[in-house]
């Protein structure tokens, strides 16, 4: 079967080149259709974007935004919806995620997004989400209206499902006109969602676009940068450098890099009736998404001192990445994947042999490893697809002096230990680079509203016009009905 | 079934049900671990067997009822073999089945209890124990403690024998539940009247032929019937079974 990807307003299936990209797993196979765009074609593709943004979204109330984004979402969400059928059969084959994983991962995911989701986004970055509709009165005296770009670039990377929506719908909030490029490793969810938003509301269906380029080619990638106001661009540190070298000087460019994420536990959850159910949440935040995403685990760092020693926490963990794999089985890995998991087994491996206490403990086919290290060990990344490493440590308090060589990298750390230090760590934390911190079991799963790596989804992309209260007194003086 | 490459210890396992046990792992390609009490020569039989059957196999003297003697035991085994992926809990303190001179409750004294509660329970105990660190650090393992259909059914009252087993059962339940989140599993078999074993030598016909009468399947176990069910506790195939009991009577106890 065939599969179009992208959404090309104003351009015809037939007038368009498109380049088959094939995935398959076991055996099924699925062909993408993935459209390549001339150079004419892409500059027309923006300037259409661009002229309709403006004319529609621009003018429409926030409030109807939010109510058509949460229309569409509403559908994916219906696993009678085609589109969530569709998503459900083709996703697992092309991600190579385990089909039930995708399932759950979608439904958890997106309900992120319906109203009450997409209002706390706003309310997280405005005061007054008016704002985005027309002059609102600022703390400081005078007046600010907050205005989205004319045409928000967004260069998606990664093959964890959905993930594009995150920006995409931060763009529409602020009615900008969108053009997304998709990544080859998973380049459908979201031109389904561009062409859902277009069907529920055609007025607006011309105010984005999906299209796809082969990940380096500079030349079609420019064409879009050149024309953009804001760019957006998420992928590994060349990737997004050369990027940067690509977009004018006067473009606004967020990029967001790869990260690491960890988690820590406490003393006191390592008791005979906590610590299974620790080990287990530990054990899903590595599963999920075979590790990623951002905000997916490397280490845990687990805490002596309690009832169950991080030994044994350890090896609760390697039992709960037993049965994952039972439920939710690992994809198939590429050669370098692969390779990659192997070398760093070896590497654990080659620890445990030279003694000191470290130990490795696998999957029968290398299908999830878990190495165990006492003492000083390097804060690295694991080798991925389900390879963690767990580190034993006297005090957690003295785990943030050991990451902080690592600051530009973190991102989320789960934690499990009482009020009192959860809040002491988060200081921590936060101190050496860390930012986000959520419950063990919960990483994968940002909260509606959360501020990636730090930063505003919304407030980053607009810019304030302020009518200072000078003005608004000097027009005052003007007015027909001065006195 | 296949135990190629897997490494099985069955303590007490010279003659009867525990020979029967290591012969039938054997047979399947595993390396056994034989431990024997006092004899020697009897153990030394059952290794040569298990050869021929085409496994692997060691004897190793060891008094399972004394925690050093454990110790050694375990610490043999896995240098011989490297690991311990199965422990069969079959030693017991010896018993004399005699239906008709068997001593009523108000013969018994508490020392005849003790002294059966802690054959049946002292040794399991302490392999349980020893083997763990082994079986903790690779995550998965199988404990197999055999039991007795008395518990369920006290055809003839063994008070101290059967109180043994009982206190047996509910330890092998406790333990499922412990060892369960680190991918340890831990069964019984609780077999009938299994003859012809040292133990039960000297069973009268018409007790035979009562418990016959009783058998749906209109005989009594014999020891190889015993390995079947223990081999499937020790396999994958039974992996995800923990904390039961294995009934192999021929029907007479339905749980």
């Amino acid at each position: 079967m065939t599969e179009r990807a992208g959404y090309l307003p104003g351009l015809a299936d037939g007038d368009v080149e498109w380049r088959p990209l094939e995935f398959g797993r076991a055996d099924e196979t699925v062909e993408i259709e993935v459209p390549v765009l001339t150079d004419a074609q892409m500059k027309a593709l923006v300037e259409r974007v661009r002229v309709a943004g403006r004319r529609h979204l621009k003018s429409m109330p926030v409030a109807r935004i939010v109510d058509i984004v949460d229309r569409a979402i509403a559908r994916l969400l219906d696993r009678d919806d085609p589109y969530r059928k569709k998503a459900e059969a083709l996703l697992p084959v092309i991600t190579g995620y385990d089909a039930e994983m995708v399932r759950l991962g979608l439904t958890g995911y997106l309900k992120t997004f319906r109203k009450p989701g997409l209002n706390r986004f706003l309310a997280e970055d405005f005061n007054n989400p008016g704002i985005l509709d027309g002059f609102q009165p600022m703390a400081k005296g005078g007046v600010a209206r907050a205005f989205g770009p004319d045409v928000l670039a967004h260069i998606w990377a990664g093959n964890v499902p959905g993930l594009p929506l995150w920006s995409l719908i931060s763009g529409l909030l602020v009615k900008a006109g969108n053009i997304g490029k998709v990544p080859s490793a998973e380049p459908l969810f979201a031109g389904w969602f561009a062409r859902l938003v277009a069907e529920i509301e055609p007025e607006i269906a011309e105010c984005f676009a999906i299209v796809w380029w082969k990940g380096g080619d500079g030349l079609r990638e420019t064409a879009l940068l050149r024309e953009a106001d804001v760019v957006l661009a998420y992928g590994g540190n060349e990737a997004l450098g050369a990027i940067r070298g690509r977009v004018p000087v006067t473009t606004r460019y967020l990029p967001h890099g790869h990260k690491i994420s960890f988690g820590m536990i406490s003393r006191t959850t390592l008791d005979a009736r906590k610590a299974v159910a620790a080990a287990h949440q530990a054990a899903y935040d590595v599963v999920r998404y075979d590790q990623q995403g951002c905000y997916s685990p490397h280490v845990f760092f687990v805490e002596r001192g309690g009832k169950i020693s991080p030994r044994d926490f350890c090896r609760y963990v390697a039992h709960e990445l037993a049965n994952f794999e039972k439920k939710y089985p690992r994809r198939a890995l590429t050669i370098a994947e692969a390779g990659d998991v192997a070398a760093w087994r070896h590497q654990e491996e080659a620890k445990a042999l030279a003694g000191n206490d470290s130990e490795v403990i696998g999957g029968p086919d290398g299908a999830w490893s878990v190495a165990y290290v006492e003492g000083q060990e390097d804060f690295s990344p694991s080798g991925l697809n389900r390879t963690i490493k767990i580190v034993a440590v006297d005090r957690l308090d003295d785990v943030a002096p050991r990451i902080a060589p690592y600051k530009a990298f973190l991102q989320t750390v789960g934690i499990a230990a009482p009020p009192e230090e959860l809040y002491r760590l988060a200081d921590r934390l936060g101190q050496v680079g860390v930012t986000r911190i959520s419950a063990l079991g919960q990483m994968t799963a940002p909260e509606a509203g959360w501020h990636h790596d730090g930063r505003f989804n919304l407030l980053d992309l607009v810019t304030l016009t302020e009518i200072e209260h000078t003005a608004e007194a000097a027009a005052d003086g003007l007015a027909p009905y001065v006195d | 079934m296949d135990f190629q490459d897997k490494v099985v210890l069955v303590t007490g396992s010279s003659r009867g049900i525990g020979a029967a046990i290591a012969k039938a792992f054997a047979g399947e390609g595993a390396a056994v671990a034989v431990n024997y009490l006092t004899n020697a020569e009897a153990a030394e039989a059952v290794t040569a067997e298990c050869r021929k059957l085409g496994g692997e196999a060691s004897v190793f003297q060891a008094d399972v009822t004394d925690n050093d003697a454990i110790t050694g035991l375990v610490d043999g085994v896995l240098e011989t073999f490297g690991k311990i992926d199965v422990l069969v809990n079959n030693a017991f303190r010896p018993y004399v089945f005699d239906p008709e001179n068997r001593r009523m409750f108000w013969e018994l004294d508490w020392s005849d209890y003790q002294t059966q509660i802690d054959g049946a329970l002292i040794s399991t105990h302490g392999l349980c124990k020893a083997v763990l660190p082994a079986m903790k650090r690779r995550a998965q393992g199988s404990i197999i403690n055999i039991a007795s259909d008395l518990v369920a059914r006290p055809t003839i009252p063994y008070h101290d024998y059967t109180t043994a087993k009982a206190a047996l059962t509910g330890f092998s339940r406790n333990l499922a539940v412990e060892l369960g989140p680190f991918g340890i599993r831990v069964n019984c078999v609780a077999p009938g009247i299994v003859y012809p074993t040292d133990a039960t030598r000297g069973t009268k016909e018409d007790v035979k032929d009562m418990l016959i009468a009783n058998t749906p399947m209109r005989r009594i176990a014999a020891p190889k019937d015993v390995t079947g069910p223990v081999l499937f506790l020790a396999s994958d195939w039974s992996r995800f079974m923990t904390g039961q009991n294995l009934y192999v009577d021929g029907g007479l106890v339905m749980e």
